[in-house]
């Protein structure tokens, strides 16, 4: 949109004037160039395509007699152990998602208004973005460890706690480790968000009157929550889909949707029960995608 | 505010540091006291490590060459042929980024098997290629957005084919764009895991599935903290590289993150 007021964009536009009519590109030469977008398409078609159908239609399939039913998803909405394994990782995906976004919000303000700051911190702290999510497991191990952990021997040292705790194993450790996952990305995109807003915006309401936290509170904040909205979609599908940190964490409590789909498909040779159940999960995940999208288009487009 | 934002960034170095510095000291623990300092767990590190991280380092490369070539094809075809489908491939071929990487994880096992593609180098460049190919093709179409069509006229003009212009022509001026464009796809590449989890196996097992099955199988390993630093070190190396050659201002907006 910005390359419309950008005169150098106008000028260009004009003298890079088609020297052929545009629509009057022949029918041969638009299959010319259509030629070199087929092994793109084919690629897509292969491997996103093609799996993605078999697995929704294998979904309705049953494993045994080859008939077609919907029984694997009645089953699985009718089965209380899912939907309590579906409710606690909804549970913690949700508290997850606010809880970064609430811790990942201030520091995000201070980095996108110090140019400095910002040069030096963004890189350091976008390292964890770049680990694969199992060195994040285990820097979570060496961090919450009950005997040998940093944090637990820290706390044992000081005399606050006598004995270790054992929360790595369990709804704290988990939580701990996807708040720590979700931050690291959260900050990222935030900062980006929070520098588009005009720091002008807020120093005017602050001539007018305002306090600084009510300008930052009524005026810039507002602006952002599009930026906010698709933040929390990509949390909170990511900690939903998550399946490395749960199997790393002791993968009894919390019970996460992604480890029993696992457990279907291979211990238990429950193929197509496997399949319908990540069907469920992939609509809810990327439901929460197109619902941030739509708000994003809804409130015009992402400033 | 400033114990504040001091306290948040420790939080967030923290678990890094201490993977660091437990790979330094044994392996198993980490403190910051007076424990001696070894290169133990870094010697520890089995044949078996150093072949998935060679693997995953021969994957990346492949499907990064793969993905940026398919890509920058496909943006040619699209930008200069002014094909109206330009909105629906970018559609199409964003949907591994959308698909949770579990899903599509699911979804590939269930297609690769009966094709003998899973557990193979082939599968996982098939994979890890999709799973670059929106990223590439977003770069390749800014890139060859920006450069004036008439540079490629001109060669027509004097008689080359539209091809031969895109060649010597077009990616010349591409390439710098493109490198960095691939710097960030085999980075991609290398993290990669939940997509990779599913499809692989003894003879292609990436060295985050490798970490992965170890710490469920046998627990908290040595060799294994010692790997683990060294992927901070690529993550480290991969962003010095981006703000020496891009800038700070690249990372810091950007939502480009780890797929899975």
């Amino acid at each position: 949109m910005d390359r419309l007021y950008d005169p150098s964009y106008a000028v260009m536009t004009v003298s890079s004037a088609p020297a052929r009519p545009v629509e009057g590109a022949s029918w041969r030469e638009r299959l010319y160039y259509r030629a070199f977008v087929l092994p793109a398409l084919a690629v897509v078609a292969f491997v996103v395509l093609i799996p993605l159908a078999m697995l929704v239609a294998s979904s309705f399939v049953d494993q045994e007699t080859g008939s077609t039913t919907a029984r694997y998803y009645i089953s699985s909405f009718a089965s209380l152990f899912f939907m309590r394994t579906l409710g606690s990782t909804i549970a913690m995906a949700l508290g997850v998602t606010v809880a970064t976004i609430l811790l990942a919000l201030p520091l995000a303000y201070v980095l996108a208004r110090h140019t400095l700051l910002r040069g030096f911190l963004i890189p350091v702290i976008s390292v964890p973005r770049m680990l694969p999510f199992v060195v994040v497991g285990y820097a979570m191990v060496l961090l919450l460890a009950p005997y040998t952990g940093a944090l637990n021997k820290a706390l044992m040292e000081i005399g606050i706690l006598s004995e270790p705790t054992f929360i790595l194993f369990d709804w704290p450790g988990q939580a701990l480790a996807f708040s720590y996952a979700g931050t690291v990305v959260a900050v990222a995109i935030l900062t980006g968000v929070l520098m588009t807003v005009d720091p002008q915006l807020e120093d005017t309401a602050v001539t007018l009157g305002a306090g600084r936290l009510q300008a930052i509170l009524t005026v810039t904040l507002p602006l952002c929550i599009p930026g906010i909205i698709a933040a929390s979609a990509l949390v909170f599908s990511m900690i939903v889909t998550a399946y490395s940190i749960p199997v790393m964490l002791n993968s009894r409590t919390p019970y996460m949707i992604s480890v029993l789909i696992y457990n279907n498909l291979y211990s238990l040779q429950e193929r197509h029960l496997a399949y319908a159940q990540t069907v469920i999960v992939s609509v809810l995940a990327m439901g929460m995608l197109v619902a941030g999208q739509l708000v994003l288009s809804r409130f015009g487009r992402r400033p | 505010m400033a114990f504040y934002v001091a306290a948040m960034i420790a939080i967030l170095i923290l678990p890094v540091l201490l993977v660091l510095a437990a790979s330094f000291q044994g392996g198993l623990e980490a403190s910051f006291g007076s424990r001696r300092w070894t290169l133990e767990a870094y010697r520890a590190i089995p044949p078996a490590y150093w072949d998935a991280l060679w693997f995953t380092v021969r994957i990346a490369f492949c499907s990064t060459v793969l993905a940026l070539l398919i890509a920058v094809l496909a943006a040619w075809g699209l930008v200069r042929g002014r094909l109206r489908e330009r909105r629906l491939v970018s559609h199409l071929v964003v949907l591994p980024d959308a698909v949770p990487s579990i899903t599509l994880g699911v979804a590939l096992l269930g297609l690769f098997i009966p094709l003998g593609l899973s557990n193979s180098f082939t599968g996982t460049l098939l994979a890890l290629t999709a799973l670059s190919l929106s990223m590439g093709l977003r770069f390749a179409e800014a890139l060859i957005g920006n450069v004036p069509e008439e540079m490629e006229q001109a060669a027509v003009t004097m008689g080359a084919g539209r091809f031969t212009a895109f060649v010597t022509v077009l990616l010349p001026v591409l390439a710098p764009g493109l490198t960095i464009a691939a710097l960030f796809l085999f980075v991609h590449n290398l993290v990669a895991f939940e997509l990779l989890l599913f499809i692989s196996g003894p003879n292609a097992t990436p060295i985050s599935v490798r970490l992965f099955t170890d710490i469920v199988d046998r627990g908290v390993l040595p060799q294994a903290i010692a790997m683990s630093a060294i992927l901070v070190y690529i993550a480290i190396a991969f962003y010095t590289l981006v703000v020496v050659t891009v800038g700070v201002r690249y990372v810091a907006g950007s939502a480009l993150t780890r797929k899975g």
